[in-house]
């Protein structure tokens, strides 16, 4: 009897202690003049990770993602320090295909792949436990939790670049991913377009803001030609997606960013297959 | 103002969540601090299966400032916002805004130097996180957000 008390009393008492620990913020506005925010006011942009896009996808059926996995290929390092850094980028990006299609011995094939990639640009010590856990993970076949280890990868490989002063490596490593990853995207929503599929590829943000990056791109970066095509790439999709609003992204506009994308990854491919 | 890339320790927190802070100069102490406690607030949404980013916003703030935080979301993710401060007896805000500047989080509240916000964004796009240092002793104020999804 008492402890029925107890625990009413508790379940009464609880939500004026919540109110005591835990309060309302002061009302905000509900709209508000965000042309009062001048440029240093703005804070960098966060790239998404993957996961996050997928994490809808998944909501919206079950996509064929077999079919997105491509060739089986493993990319030896070449001399192009750009090059490697985008490919570095694709082949994360095809990990996180591969876990979608469920395919372990591929998962696991690409870990070793990042492995080798990533010592090519001298960040392979930041990202042997990560490519050691996916593989353990896959051979488990703990979807969720290689997901989330390829999401520290890419987050790994940034973080030693910027470490050793490479930030703009590191930026073209994103860029890889996100090619890749949107090359993958446009194929998916093809298979069975839908406009809520379709709105996942409404990023204006981060067109923007890999284009300001490509455009800060330092000389030493510069001399290489394929930044200055991933450059003119980007700067193509850029008015595809924004001439359209989030909901109203047609199935053309798909089929070229799709064109746009996988030519690139293709260019980002050659020669290191 | 830089975007920090911070990586942070925590032994309640999953191996993912472990990021350290990069800047170790002094002068940024108090916001690895900042990051710190965003983290501690994080930390209770991770174990219930909300991801939690490794990357981080973080810099100072005076008292009535604001600063915008840019952040692409997707429709059909649920977000939630974690601001925090070295400063304990600050009182800090975090609102989620639209492209359009309307207000767009289902929610936000405070607790001591932590504020929260969770939106679930009705389109995909660009979404403003408008962090702002309502009260506090100090002239500058650290502060750091992490954000953290799930479906």
């Amino acid at each position: 009897m008492l402890e029925t008390i107890a625990v009413r009393f508790s379940v009464f008492l609880f939500p004026f202690l919540a109110a005591s620990i835990c309060v309302a913020a002061p009302k905000p506005p509900q709209q508000i003049d965000l042309s009062q925010f001048p440029a240093d006011t703005i804070e960098n942009v966060v790239v998404p990770v993957p996961s996050e896009i997928f994490a809808v996808l998944d909501k919206l059926g079950n996509p064929n993602w077999r079919t997105e996995l491509g060739p089986k290929n493993t990319y030896a390092a070449t001399a192009d320090r750009a090059q490697i850094a985008l490919l570095l980028g694709t082949v994360i990006a095809d990990g996180f295909v591969a876990v979608e299609a469920e395919d372990s011995e591929r998962v696991k094939e690409i870990g070793r792949n990042v492995l080798t990639l990533a010592e090519a640009i001298n960040v392979r010590k930041s990202v042997v436990s990560r490519s050691n856990s996916i593989i353990e993970k896959a051979d488990r076949r703990e979807w969720n939790a290689v997901r989330r280890e390829f999401d520290g990868a890419l987050h790994d490989v940034n973080q030693a670049m910027v470490e050793l002063n490479d930030g703009q490596l590191a930026q073209l490593v994103s860029l890889g991913g996100w090619l890749r990853g949107t090359e993958a995207l446009t194929s998916i929503v093809q298979q069975k377009y839908s406009r809520d599929r379709a709105e996942l590829l409404y990023q204006p943000l981060l067109l923007d803001y890999f284009s300001q990056q490509l455009a800060e791109m330092g000389s030493r970066l510069r001399r290489y030609r394929l930044v200055g095509e991933v450059e003119e790439a980007v700067g193509r999709m850029g008015p595809l997606i924004k001439k359209s609003s989030s909901n109203d992204i047609t199935p053309e506009t798909v089929a070229e960013i799709n064109a746009i994308t996988a030519k690139m990854v293709q260019r980002i491919r050659a020669k290191a297959g | 103002m830089k975007r920090y890339a911070l990586r942070f320790f925590s032994v309640g927190l999953p191996v993912a969540l472990a990021a350290l802070f990069f800047v170790t100069s002094p002068a940024f102490a108090y916001v690895n601090d900042a990051l710190s406690f965003a983290y501690e607030a994080a930390n209770p949404y991770a174990q219930q299966g909300w991801l939690i980013r490794e990357d981080a916003w973080g810099g100072d703030l005076g008292a009535g400032d604001k600063k915008a935080v840019t952040a692409q979301l997707f429709r059909g993710n649920r977000y939630m916002f974690f601001l925090a401060t070295d400063v304990e007896t600050a009182s800090l805000r975090v609102n989620i805004y639209d492209s359009e500047g309307k207000l767009a989080e289902s929610k936000s509240w405070q607790r001591g130097r932590f504020a929260f916000a969770e939106v679930r964004p009705r389109a995909t796009g660009t979404y403003y996180a408008i962090v702002e240092v309502l009260s506090s002793p100090e002239e500058r104020t650290g502060w750091a957000l992490v954000y953290g999804f799930r479906q």
